[in-house]
């Protein structure tokens, strides 16, 4: 391969992985931003979101309609543990919230196991997906495109829906100024509820959008989890911008990382993000305190 | 003001009795070895010592400081991997020596980690305590080379134990190595009792219960949240250090998540800010895993349901079920 | 820069508001100086700079001849400069003497003394004894603080802020949702206070504020509108303007 292919694989390698990871924290973020509950179960509902596109394209539907169901499914799931474990925890303090959520993700890690075992999975993507298309000499697969296209995608509609309609722009004012959203008439508890929701189906859209990337394993949700706590925490808590940045930043170290050393490569991401929490605590964009 | 009275704390010293009752229970432990052979339940119950020593150290952060440390597993991870290699590679007799280099490598790297934690506040702090614990976690899986990988350290000499140029015993054997265990870990509870019912656990409370009111005291909150975390982490590396003396052997799976979760637990089945609480829970829950994971494979779960029912009903753990018991019968 | 405390035209801004706004104000030694106007002056923001609570945008502060803008809080108080917050902060679960012992240790030293017991440090234990007494909350002394009333919640956050030995003391409405008994009670410990020490309140209790002031500042949009005795204050045109709208 030339220079130029290797440069442009890498490129959009980590575009695509920058991509998913900036959908999975965008969650964790909307989620802490409007109801201050990090979610530490993320990593594995975006698991369970790899893991439900898989069962549902197995059963024999189409990969795309798979795509609208997972996170639908995921949504779901998250309404369910909203509801019974995270709207009792409202009023506690924020250690044993994060203490609750690092228990709910143990227990739904030990549930994936359960229902889908221990070995690895991969989604049957459909034919044209397979194949390969060259950009500027290097062959690219298309299913990494559709990834990069679907969350690319994602990203624009989630933009549209905060900025432009009357629910986004409700959600974007709580997250600032939630006792004047409050005072307005709107029922905190539903904007709650829904938050928990859209969270929980971004890392649903994550989870299927990545399944062909790699291996469907149990432990995809662990890395994942870490990596978005990587990006948020680089970006600056609440800041999407930041998210974007991070989340982009990371996608090419590590991308970079792999291909150079390979076997240490998150090694590296992890150094990356102590470096810049050395000089700048409150990450490269974050303006307000972290508590 | 002589004649003020006696000091209004919280924290009452112990009684004469209750000293008397530690006493006791202490020299039983001791003779345990000695009259009851079953070497499986000593090495057991020497297991729960050193889990009850990382509890008991993650108390320190959790209940006391207020910091939550999701992978407190990594720095007895760190102090353990360290006397293996010591012991392995510089010098297989000196004991001593070994734990030494392995408590104090395990408080350099835990300096300039809990530096950038403090520096970030509470929320991120917890955060970064697992970002860096995963970090530990893929150098001693990924580096093969040194630490044997998925294989684990394997092959750890077990030296003599020399007290004032006597050998008195050999950490290969496991009622030797119980009492060595016992040894240290009562002296650790004992040193980290002293140290938070000093002036300095005083300030930790303080930062534990408001932090902003602390630093409007005067106190330099990250500072002190940096001592509380260098304290919390060289105990775990302490614990670190007799963990592979015990057992001659660490792999990965000791550092990873899922083993900084079952710490955790420790703290919360024994009850938060009462050090000998984790120490008891440490002991239910190693009992416990024994138990369930032979019947099932899925501990996972049963080790999630668990935490989110202690979290959602029992945030105060056993001790403070014992209290709660206590009121019931006062009123 | 002669005044004990002065500020050099210190801004804040949120976003595009102005919430301090180019303020120019000295303290004096001692004395008792209030801090009014109406909701959203700024107050509070002003009184969160200087103590190090929020950075200024620009602009200084300047205490007894040295700039001590944006220092760390925990060096402020031990400059002298103490204060109170709007909404209660004290250390719930400590009791009423450890609270005030804590804050007492945090300045006196020994914090470091890790072998030591906390009954070791005798002159600190004093100390508290003294400010509690004072105070009157020495009856209170074993009672967890979360299990205190209201009031005496108030009482014993002026008397945690009294344990870092303030030579400035800033009070962020220490009477509001107080019974009047409870009110009358603090508002002569904050009087007796200012002729030891300054006194910096911001209150919105009018009555109190011209009974007990030597001095009062008026802000309103973050900016100085009046600036003197109670009486100049009580017939300024533009105050009355500020609270009650240009037509009265």
């Amino acid at each position: 391969m030339s220079g130029i292919a290797t440069a442009v694989d890498i490129t959009l390698n980590s575009l695509v992985l920058g991509g998913v990871f900036l959908i999975v924290a965008v969650g964790l973020n909307i989620i802490y931003g409007l109801s201050r509950v990090m979610n530490l179960a993320h990593g594995s509902l975006y698991a369970i979101g790899a893991y439900t596109g898989y069962t549902i394209v197995s059963l024999g539907v189409n990969f795309f309609v798979a795509l609208l169901l997972a996170p639908i499914i995921v949504g779901i799931i998250g309404l369910i543990i909203e509801r019974i474990v995270i709207a009792p925890m409202r009023k506690r303090s924020m250690i044993y919230t994060l203490i609750l959520t690092y228990g709910l993700m143990f227990f739904l890690d030990g549930l994936i196991k359960y229902v889908w075992g221990n070995e690895p999975r991969f989604v049957a993507i459909p034919a044209f997906m397979r194949e390969t298309i060259s950009i500027f000499g290097t062959h690219y697969p298309v299913f990494r495109l559709t990834t990069l296209v679907t969350t690319a995608a994602v990203m624009i509609g989630l933009m549209l829906f905060l900025n432009k309609t009357r629910i986004g722009m409700i959600l974007k004012a709580a997250s600032t100024i939630p006792e004047m959203v409050s005072c307005l008439g709107f029922n905190m508890n539903y904007i709650h509820i829904g938050a928990f929701i859209l969270g929980c189906a971004l890392a649903g859209v994550a989870g299927i959008v990545a399944g062909p990337l790699t291996t469907i394993d149990p432990l995809m949700g662990h890395e994942m989890l870490i990596s978005s706590f990587v990006v948020i925490v680089i970006g600056g808590l609440g800041s999407l911008r930041g998210a974007v940045f991070a989340a982009l930043l990371i996608g090419l170290v590590q991308t970079l990382a792999e291909f150079f050393i390979t076997d240490l490569a998150m090694v590296i991401v992890y150094m990356m993000m102590a470096v810049i929490l050395a000089f700048m605590p409150r990450g490269l964009f974050g303006e307000g305190k972290f508590e | 003001m002589s004649g003020s009275p006696s000091m209004p704390d919280s924290h009452t010293s112990l009684s004469p009795l209750k000293l008397i009752g530690l006493v006791v229970l202490f020299i039983a432990l001791a003779l345990l070895p000695f009259v009851w052979g079953n070497r499986f339940y000593i090495s057991l119950i020497t297991e729960i010592m050193i889990y009850g020593l990382l509890a008991m150290s993650l108390d320190v952060l959790l209940g006391y400081t207020g910091l939550l440390s999701f992978m407190h597993n990594a720095y007895l991870g760190i102090g353990a991997y360290v006397v293996g290699l010591f012991l392995i590679h510089v010098s297989p007799t000196s004991l001593w020596l070994a734990c030494l280099v392995g408590v104090v490598f395990t408080g350099l790297v835990a300096l300039p980690v809990g530096w950038i934690q403090v520096r970030t506040g509470g929320l991120a702090f917890a955060l970064l305590t697992l970002a860096f614990g995963m970090m530990f976690y893929t150098i001693v899986w990924k580096w093969y080379g040194l630490t044997g990988g998925d294989d684990g350290l394997m092959g750890v000499p077990s030296p003599d134990i020399q007290l004032f140029g006597w050998s008195v015993g050999n950490t290969g054997n496991p009622a030797h190595m119980y009492l060595l265990t016992l040894f240290v870990v009562a002296i650790a509870l004992i040193l980290t009792r002293r140290i938070i019912s000093s002036p300095f656990g005083a300030v930790l409370e303080a930062i534990r219960e408001n932090e902003e009111r602390a630093a409007f005291v005067g106190i330099n909150v990250r500072r002190y949240k940096l001592f509380g975390w260098m304290l919390a982490c060289v105990l775990a590396g302490t614990a670190g250090a007799l963990y592979i003396l015990c057992k001659g052997y660490i792999g990965p799976v000791t550092m990873s998540a899922f083993a900084g979760a079952g710490v955790l637990m420790m703290v919360l089945l024994g009850g938060l800010g009462t050090l000998w609480g984790p120490i008891v829970g440490a002991g239910i829950f190693i009992y416990i895993q024994d138990y369930i994971s032979t019947m099932t494979e899925h501990w996972e779960i049963f080790l999630g349901i668990v935490v989110i029912f202690l979290v959602l009903f029992m945030p105060t753990g056993f001790v403070g079920l014992g209290n709660f018991f206590k009121r019931l019968r006062k009123d | 820069m002669n005044a004990f405390l002065c500020t050099d035209n210190l801004c804040r801004h949120f976003g595009g508001v102005m919430a301090t706004n180019r303020l120019c104000i000295e303290f004096e030694k001692t004395g008792l100086r209030s801090i009014i106007g109406p909701n959203g002056a700024g107050k509070t923001t002003f009184i969160n700079i200087i103590t190090g609570r929020i950075p200024a945008s620009s602009g200084k502060v300047h205490f007894q001849g040295a700039e001590i803008t944006n220092k760390p809080t925990h060096e402020l108080v031990k400059l002298g400069i103490c204060r109170t917050f709007q909404i209660t902060s004290i250390f719930n679960n400590l009791t009423v003497f450890e609270n005030v012992r804590i804050a007492k240790q945090a300045n006196s030293g020994g914090s470091l003394r890790i072998f030591s017991t906390k009954k070791s440090l005798k002159k600190v234990a004093c100390d508290t004894w003294v400010i509690l007494e004072r105070l009157g909350l020495k009856d209170l002394a074993g009672l967890p603080a979360k299990n205190m009333s209201y009031g005496d919640q108030r009482i014993l956050e002026v008397a945690i802020a009294l344990a870092g030995d303030p030579e400035i003391l800033f009070l962020d409405e220490p009477t509001a949702g107080m019974s009047p008994a409870e009110t009358k009670h603090i508002s002569d410990l904050i009087k007796g206070l200012s002729k030891e020490i300054s006194i910096v309140l911001v209150e919105h209790d009018m009555d109190m504020v011209m009974r007990i002031s030597d001095k009062i500042t008026v802000l309103h949009y973050g900016s100085i509108i009046a600036e003197g005795a109670p009486e100049e204050i009580r017939t300024n045109q533009l105050v009355r303007e500020a609270y009650l709208g240009k037509d009265t």
